[in-house]
């Protein structure tokens, strides 16, 4: 009682945007501050039983002539084959495997979304531990197709030499799988939903050979026959789910300890480590993760709970296929050492070069800030609308005598008038919940329309839809403020209401969003700062509610998808195309946070500055 | 039922219904939520009951079925069609509702023999503490994820709805029903009783002192529930297991599956030693509030049971949102102390945040692999929190309503507590 006493008597709502905007200042700040030394750390292996880069490795030698042998199948296969699609390699690189004496199985699949077909065929081998029984596996990948489009002529070889290589050896203690998919991005993800019987036959058959749970998984992206200047590390999972930690620290140092080779992440091709370049590579990376997209094969595999990564082969340099397949062995032995699933070390983390990150509970308030300032806002929103007249008591402080005169009316005209010398604090005036709350949940169901629309069209149609969409977008919030003022009547304290409902919502569902993906929930609530600072009450200059508006034009979510689209130098379509294809096949739902989340508060925040106007107090 | 209160009940059987047959895969969804189901309501665990069964073996072999028999002679009857199973849910609802409008009605949240309150005009209509209950978005996800306590529920609203009618013995019949399903509503006979006996017509009530009507309450419940057992006993085949199995579940906690409450986390750590002695301080948390209640808020006894529901909704051994939901729905018939409440907006927000926190922190430690128990348990006890603010505010509310109704001069007024 007291405390919230004091807060309305006090002038501490005054304070409250103050406090807000301090909160997405600090925010941002902290973000920023990330990459200096004093606030990350240098990347260490958790678990000591990997010992990455303690064994000799000896694949080299006469394997590099078996290597070049398969490469040139590859090619030739890849020119010939590449009209009639992937059963044609599925059928020979089975032949090949089989002739090392594993066990292979081939699985069909065909995904159709957005009017796209996109069809292929996996085919895998089982390599089965001499020291191991079945319930462990380790899975070697590459994908034909990479996801530039390129034939992995170098990458399918190689798996195929290692498999031959590997095979040797008697000290494995886990399975190890080498599967071919036929592209990097439907392909996986139909053989992992497969592994787990999640899969949907008859579009994705069934697998049908099988080992145990898996551990981890390698994949290589090496579509060229030249040398490599640097291995590119890619660790983005679905949903912004990452693999831990340990998985990628053993490549690197495996890599760059053992190897020489030199480590890159977040296509950062040249990184001098000072504050700029990790800043740049945090930020890249909070990208990929806000977005949620698959950035490799192995991200399909991320939300299984298996650890993944893929390794690139990047530029011009002198590094061969021996280095990478030597790296390849080094990493399974390491893999293999494996008591348990990774889990020592960090799932959340930011990294910002290939030795330094952050830890969630380092960046994780940034994050929070932000959303908490939502909430904050809403708090102070909230007792605003309960003292019983604030437009009132506003006036009084101009025009003293008059005002308490004012004051005393309306408090014996309320219901439950104490007598003239109270403070009226007690007496909570019944605020007009209903309709506020009802607005605000519609606006929110609201945005199960652009969501089914923009998940279900051709993709023939989505340049144009969008463009429609984008139209309507910029004239919805006055439209509905039009049509809800006739309809309603609504007073200030509605918006007040509305307002204060929306920001608490979207403060609840960011900072749930916070932990399940950090960047999704930062760059949101980044874009929708603002919101926080729109003043509810109308009665004020229409230019100040134009440059409003002007300012929420330019924060819409379609805007933020024409930025995606420009960042990424791809066609809106495309963009459009990737996400109708990431909600149907990889089970992204960065959409739902789009069009249920952040699109409704910008709607509500729209129809409160078009209240603005419409409204006369 | 008026026409209003119609429309409503019909309006809220079209929407599960959409919900059960519009999206196929929810209700198994919502089965498998830890919140919604717990070990001695799944309807997951009933199934597996139902099978043992009509298999002729022991339903309760093998540790997983920790319901009442009656439960499995009741689903046995039942044609397997998902479709009736949907059905019987969503009419136990129906009679809540009705059973609440019933209770709305005689308007005994706001005017008893001993008590009338000034704010008696603000209450809601019958229809809206319907609505309250049957579109409460809690309400709707615990009958579409099925567990049984959709009918501990039923059973309670219905004792309750003859209990302000004055039909005592009714009254303790649905009680001994409720309590024969879930053991903790028998928490609930001190303030029925007395709910029951201030709702006598006064003709009724010559003659008849309150501790002769306790007494013959307390025997027919007693019987009630003896009788319920004994027929327990015939259905299993004349075997007692179904004591241990049950009720014996509920006050041991040998099932440790995480739940909204407080119980799960606290013995999974504890040391064995410990054990039973933090299993008689838990248990006793729960029966100790009841004198006191009883006897401070004698004159509303409607509100001792909506209390000790609200508290156990937190505090028994295995509570899920569908315990929150009926206390929800039963506080809605306070709304003319809404307006004494002061922290309203704190617990509906921390009650949101923790619905989505919840299930955020569950999938993180279960599915994603990267977080651990201590992500949900935090939610939990967020949830407890917000719980019990609502239910220590809404007592903080009822008692200055009736004291400003006894000094009509104090209203509007600061009170300090020393």
């Amino acid at each position: 009682m007291s405390i919230l006493t004091s807060l309305r008597s006090t002038r501490i709502l005054k304070f409250l945007p103050l406090v807000s905007a301090l909160c997405i200042l600090v925010g941002i700040t902290w973000l920023l501050l990330l990459p200096l030394d004093d606030y990350s750390r240098r990347t260490y292996i958790s678990e000591n039983a990997l010992l990455p880069g303690q064994v000799h490795t000896y694949f080299g030698g006469s394997e590099q002539d078996v290597f070049r042998a398969y490469r040139h199948e590859v090619t030739a296969l890849g020119k010939n084959a590449s009209a009639d699609g992937s059963g044609v390699m599925a059928e020979k690189i089975r032949g090949i495997f089989e002739a090392f004496g594993l066990k292979v199985g081939k699985q069909k699949f065909e995904y159709t979304t957005a009017g796209g077909v996109y069809a292929g065929e996996n085919v895998y081998a089982v390599l089965q531990a001499p020291r191991g029984d079945a319930t462990e596996a380790l899975v070697l990948c590459a994908a034909w197709i990479n996801t530039e489009g390129e034939l992995n002529e170098s990458g399918v070889a190689l798996v195929l030499a290692l498999a031959r290589y590997l095979k040797r050896w008697s000290l494995w203690s886990k399975d190890i799988i080498f599967l071919i998919t036929s592209d990097s991005r439907a392909g996986p993800q139909a053989w992992v939903d497969a592994y787990h019987d999640l899969h949907t036959p008859p579009a994705v058959t069934s697998l049908p050979l099988k080992s145990g749970a898996i551990q981890g998984v390698v994949v290589v992206d090496y579509p060229t026959s030249r040398g490599f200047e640097s291995l590119h590390i890619v660790y983005d999972g679905i949903n912004g789910q990452l693999p831990n930690l340990d998985l990628i620290n053993t490549a690197v140092r495996i890599a760059s300890g053992q190897m020489g080779i030199r480590t890159t992440l977040q296509e950062m091709w040249s990184h001098d480590n000072e504050y700029k370049d990790r800043l740049r590579t945090m930020l890249r990376g909070m990208v990929n993760q806000g977005l949620g997209h698959a950035s490799g094969p192995h991200s399909s595999f991320i939300p299984y709970h298996i650890d993944a990564i893929t390794l690139q082969a990047y530029g011009d340099g002198w590094h061969d296929e021996v280095t990478l397949g030597r790296t390849v062995e080094s990493l399974f032995r390491s893999l293999n050492n494996l008591l348990e699933h990774f889990h020592q070390s960090f799932f959340f983390y930011l990294l910002m070069a290939e030795r330094r990150f952050v830890s969630i509970g380092t960046y994780l308030p940034s994050a929070m800030l932000i959303a908490v300032n939502f909430t904050i806002a809403a708090i102070g929103l909230w007792l605003k609308s309960g003292r019983l007249n604030d437009k009132e008591d506003e006036d009084n402080k101009s025009n003293d005598g008059k005002g308490s005169e004012e004051k005393e009316g309306l408090l014996k005209s309320g219901e439950k008038a104490p007598s003239a010398d109270e403070q009226p604090d007690l007496v909570s005036e019944e605020r007009p919940l209903l309709l506020s709350m009802a607005f605000v949940v519609a606006i929110h169901f609201l945005g199960f329309i652009p969501l089914y629309l923009f998940n279900n069209l051709d993709e023939k149609n989505f340049t144009r839809a969008f463009y429609v969409f984008t139209l309507l977008n910029i004239a919805l919030p006055s439209v509905l403020c039009a049509i809800f003022t006739k309809s309603f009547a609504p007073t200030s304290l509605h918006f007040t209401l509305i307002k204060c409902f929306s920001l608490l919502l979207l403060g609840m569902f960011l900072s749930a969003l916070a932990t399940l993906n950090f960047s999704l929930s930062f760059l949101i609530g980044v874009f929708a700062s603002p919101i926080t600072f729109i003043n509810p009450t109308p009665k004020r200059k229409w230019t100040v509610g134009a440059a409003w508006m002007a300012l929420l034009q330019g924060l819409t979510p379609t805007t933020a998808l024409v930025g995606v689209a420009l960042y990424w130098g791809e066609p809106l379509s495309e963009i459009l195309k990737e996400a109708a294809f990431g909600w149907r096949v990889w089970g992204m739902w960065t959409q739902v946070v789009v069009w249920c989340v952040w699109w409704p508060a910008w709607i509500i925040a729209g129809v409160l500055v078009a209240g603005s106007w419409a409204v006369e107090a | 039922m008026d026409r209003r209160s119609f429309t409503v009940v019909i309006a809220a059987v079209i929407l599960r219904l959409v919900l059960f047959t519009a999206f196929p895969s929810l209700p198994n969804l919502l089965t498998n939520r830890v919140e919604l189901s717990t070990p001695v309501t799944s309807f997951k665990r009933l199934q597996e009951g139902l099978f043992l069964y009509t298999h002729g073996l022991s339903p309760y072999d093998g540790g997983v079925f920790h319901q009442a028999p009656l439960l499995l002679a009741f689903f046995t009857t039942l044609p397997s069609n998902p479709i009736v199973v949907y059905l019987v849910y969503i009419l136990s609802d129906v009679l809540s509702a009705y059973s609440l409008i019933q209770i709305a009605t005689s308007g005994v949240s706001v005017s008893t023999p001993y008590h009338t309150s000034s704010r008696k005009s603000s209450t809601w209509p019958p229809w809206a503490v319907a609505v309250a209950f049957l579109f409460n978005p809690f309400s709707i996800a615990t009958c579409i994820a099925r567990p049984t306590i959709v009918f501990t529920n039923t059973a309670i609203l219905t004792a309750i709805a003859k209990g302000v009618k004055g039909h005592g013995i009714a009254a303790v019949l649905a009680l001994a029903m409720a309590s024969y399903l879930s053991l903790y509503p028998v928490l609930l006979l001190p303030p029925m009783v007395l709910l029951a006996y201030d709702s006598l017509p006064a003709a009724k009530k010559v003659g008849r002192s309150l501790g002769s009507f306790a007494a013959v309450l307390t025997a027919v419940f007693t019987v009630a529930a003896a009788g319920l057992g004994a027929l327990s006993w015939g259905i299993t085949g004349g075997s007692w297991e179904f004591l241990a199995s049950t009720y014996g579940v509920h006050l041991l906690l040998p099932d440790l599956t995480p739940n909204v409450g407080l119980w799960w986390y606290f013995f999974i750590e504890m040391f064995d030693s410990f054990r039973e002695f933090f299993l008689c301080v838990f248990q006793l948390h729960l029966a100790v509030y009841l004198a006191g209640l009883c006897l401070r808020l004698r004159k509303q006894p409607l509100f001792v049971i909506t209390t000790l529901l609200g508290i156990s909704s937190i505090f028994k051994s295995y509570p899920s949102i569908g315990d929150t939901a009926l206390y929800l729905s039963l506080l809605s018939l306070y709304r003319h102390i809404f307006p004494l409440m002061r922290y309203t907006f704190f617990v509906t927000s921390t009650l949101l945040y923790a619905t989505l926190l919840g299930p955020a922190f569950y999938y993180l430690w279960i599915y994603a692999g990267s977080g651990n128990a201590n992500f949900f348990y935090a939610i939990t006890l967020v949830w407890s929190l917000a719980v019990t603010v609502l239910v220590s505010d809404a007592i903080f509310a009822v008692l200055r309503d009736e004291w400003e109704t006894e000094r009509p001069e104090m209203k509007g007024k600061e009170i300090v507590q020393i």
